[in-house]
């Protein structure tokens, strides 16, 4: 038989056989050796799978512990079209559509577009999830989705800010602490079998997560939720289309309340308006009128050139570099002491202590109160405000910066200055967290002393002076049965893109504190554009008189007057 | 006629007892000592299945009480949630307002100080 094959052939087929048995070998050695690593790690690839494993991001909460925000795991329904029989679609986006508020032809179009996977709705209330389970239509399943949530619906919304869908903190202290409140995530590394399910006994390594910490505010949920309470009553009153509201505890700089309108509800973003997102207690600025009185007397009394019995002769105006300056009104008041400048808020008078005072001082003293610079609070897109320097002083500034125009400062800013005249002439750095929590414990934050712009007896004249300029004066209307308040209301006209000022529109403010002996709180109330014009600063002092009831009645202080 | 009875040689008698029983014995011996080897390995083998099989059982129920807590735990912070919303002086306001409560006028405050002097 073999004696037809020629040897040859032999040879080569021999030579073939060898030739492939040696490529084989040396393929099948350097997949052993070469490339052995590649083929385990896609082997590796196959069995194992890497899991992220978020970090919880941080809970906060206002002074007394209670929750302001928090993230919660909701349930996102997805549908896998194709294990819904055809003919039983129409059925189920019909008992669907109520449940998710969609109509159920979306929601059947959905359905029939050919995806092998998709949401039908994203971070479903509990309740409405638990409804859809019952409904128990195949095809149909859940998967969780972090979800922050916000229990008190949109108060204090700016001073939270919010989370965007990729869960990043925006605004306010969610996106000041953004980092902290993340925390970072861990890494899980599991091997599955081929229907994907984690082997109980196979390979488990995990790096925990390390979740974010949680903040403790300074923000009083009481105080808080009557700040926007009254500021919401002002607004409404007044047909204003903006304001806000400032409380501070004037003994530390603790922020008890910061309200701002317009406002908006942190769980839809979506559709706020974006000046809601604004903080206008930090991130706007105004000139604030009146109100910056109390500062140029309390620099004239600390600098020793006026006392609070100081007198001069009010003629209603004012002649100073070349221009004349006016009381509102035109009003003349004869003999007037100091004391009697903030009573009856004549603008002359300021002008009178303010040039006694001069140029120089007097711009060293409204830095000295913090003002043309940010004061450091812990939120974002806080406002410098604006005090020109020195070298760009027109003659007649020294006159008008006196009774608060041309300077532009934030109401918090302003509360600050009159914080620094309630505890006794100590400016502090305001702050909103109190203290933040974390795997290692508390952190609670130190108040901080920027300066002293005054002396406590500067203070003690100056908290005197403002209780009797709402015991006798023009802030009346902010007075309290029971309690010594301090206070000075202020109305300032609004500067146009052209340099003058708008015609017939104004700002109403008024800064306070009480009990004025031993001052608790200071609040800085300002209503932008009121209905009532120059009779603005009568809503704004109730406003501070209706919200000075529920904070000392919320702090249990005692009244200090029979 | 009767044949005498011939007696076997004890040799060969002996021999072949011998040999015969020594086989016996080692064939009970190897037969004995390979099956009690399988037995011990099946033992072995089952010992080891049923662990296995243990700490697999084990495993998934831990995977499952993993989920019940985890479910707990997403729970209770839902809990929490709610609980803060019914807590809310806004919503606590607003309900007392739906109820035709209004706010005091005014609040009769105790001194302390008076009385404490008095004792």
């Amino acid at each position: 038989m073999t004696e037809g094959i020629s040897p040859t052939r032999l040879r080569v087929l021999f030579a073939l056989f060898a030739t492939a048995t040696l490529l084989l070998s040396l393929r099948v050695g350097y997949w052993q050796t070469i490339g052995r690593a590649a083929l385990l790690e896609g082997a590796t690839d196959q069995l194992r799978s890497e899991l992220v494993l978020e970090a919880q991001r941080g809970v906060i909460r206002d002074r007394s512990g209670r929750v302001l925000a928090t993230t919660v795991d909701l349930r996102s329904l997805y549908a896998i079209p194709k294990r819904i029989p055809e003919q039983d679609r129409p059925a189920a986006a019909a008992k669907l559509a109520p449940l998710l508020a969609t109509p159920a032809p979306t929601i059947l179009a959905a359905l029939n577009s050919g995806a092998e996977w998709l949401y039908l709705k994203r971070r479903l209330p509990e309740l409405v999830a638990r409804a859809v389970e019952a409904l128990a239509i195949p095809g149909l399943g859940f998967e969780p989705e972090p979800k922050r949530l916000y229990p008190n619906d949109a108060l204090a919304a700016q001073v939270l800010g919010f989370v965007n869908d990729d869960g990043l903190g925006q605004y306010g202290v969610e996106g000041m602490y953004d980092k902290i409140l993340r925390g970072l995530p861990g890494r899980l590394t599991v091997e599955r079998d081929p229907k994907d399910r984690e082997l109980a006994v196979g390979l488990r390594t995990a790096v925990p997560p390390r979740n974010g910490a949680d903040l403790v505010l300074t923000i009083d949920l009481e105080v808080q939720t009557a700040a926007e309470r009254v500021l919401r009553a002002a607004i409404e009153k007044e047909k204003a289309p903006s304001g806000s509201i400032i409380v501070l505890d004037p003994r530390d700089g603790a922020i008890l309340a910061l309200a701002s309108w317009p406002t908006f509800d942190p769980a839809r973003v979506a559709v706020a308006d974006p000046e809601a997102l604004r903080n206008r207690a930090v991130s706007w600025t105004f000139e604030p009128g009146s109100t910056m009185k109390a500062v140029t007397i309390a620099a004239g009394i600390d600098k020793h050139v006026v006392t609070p019995a100081t007198t001069y002769e009010d003629k209603g105006c004012t002649v100073i570099g070349g221009r004349r300056l006016c009381n509102a009104q035109g009003k003349s008041y004869g003999t007037t002491s100091v004391t009697q400048i903030l009573e009856r808020s004549a603008n002359a008078g300021a002008v009178f202590v303010a040039s006694r005072l001069g140029q120089d001082p007097l711009y060293q003293y409204l830095r000295a109160f913090g003002f043309g610079v940010a004061t450091g609070v812990d939120l974002v897109a806080e406002a410098t405000g604006a005090v020109r320097p020195l070298a760009e002083w027109y003659p007649v500034d020294v006159g008008t910066v006196a009774y608060g125009q041309g300077i532009a400062v934030t109401p918090l800013q302003l509360a600050m200055a009159y914080a620094a005249i309630a505890n006794g002439g100590t400016l502090y750095k305001p702050y909103v967290v109190a203290a933040t929590r974390d795997a290692d414990g508390e952190h609670r934050t130190a108040p901080t002393v920027v300066r002293s712009p005054i002396t406590a007896d500067t203070a003690d004249m100056l908290r005197t002076m403002l209780t009797s300029t709402v015991d006798k004066g023009i802030s009346h209307g902010a007075s309290l049965a029971g309690y010594s308040v301090a206070g000075k209301t202020g109305t300032a006209q609004i500067p146009s893109a052209d340099g003058r000022y708008v015609d017939d529109a104004y700002i109403s403010s008024f800064a306070g504190f009480a009990p004025a002996n031993d001052p608790r709180f200071v609040a800085v109330v300002v209503i932008e554009r009121p209905q009532s014009k120059l009779l603005g600063t009568i809503t704004a002092m109730s406003a501070f008189h209706d919200l000075a009831i529920d904070v000392l009645r919320n702090a249990r202080i005692q009244p200090d007057r029979p | 006629m009767r044949r005498p009875i011939q007696a076997r040689p004890r040799d060969a008698q002996a021999v072949g007892r011998s040999r015969h029983g020594a086989g016996t014995t080692w064939e009970v011996r190897t037969f004995v000592v390979v099956a009690a080897l399988i037995c011990a390995v099946f033992l072995l083998v089952v010992l080891y299945l049923s662990q296995a099989t243990a700490v697999a059982t084990g495993g998934y129920e831990t995977q499952r009480l993993e989920r019940v807590r985890d479910e707990l735990r997403r729970q209770n912070a839902l809990l929490e949630v709610e609980s803060a919303r019914l807590d809310s002086p806004a919503r606590i306001e607003a309900e007392a307002k739906r109820l035709g409560l209004v706010r005091a006028a005014s609040i009769s405050v105790v001194q302390a100080e008076p009385i404490a002097a008095k004792r």
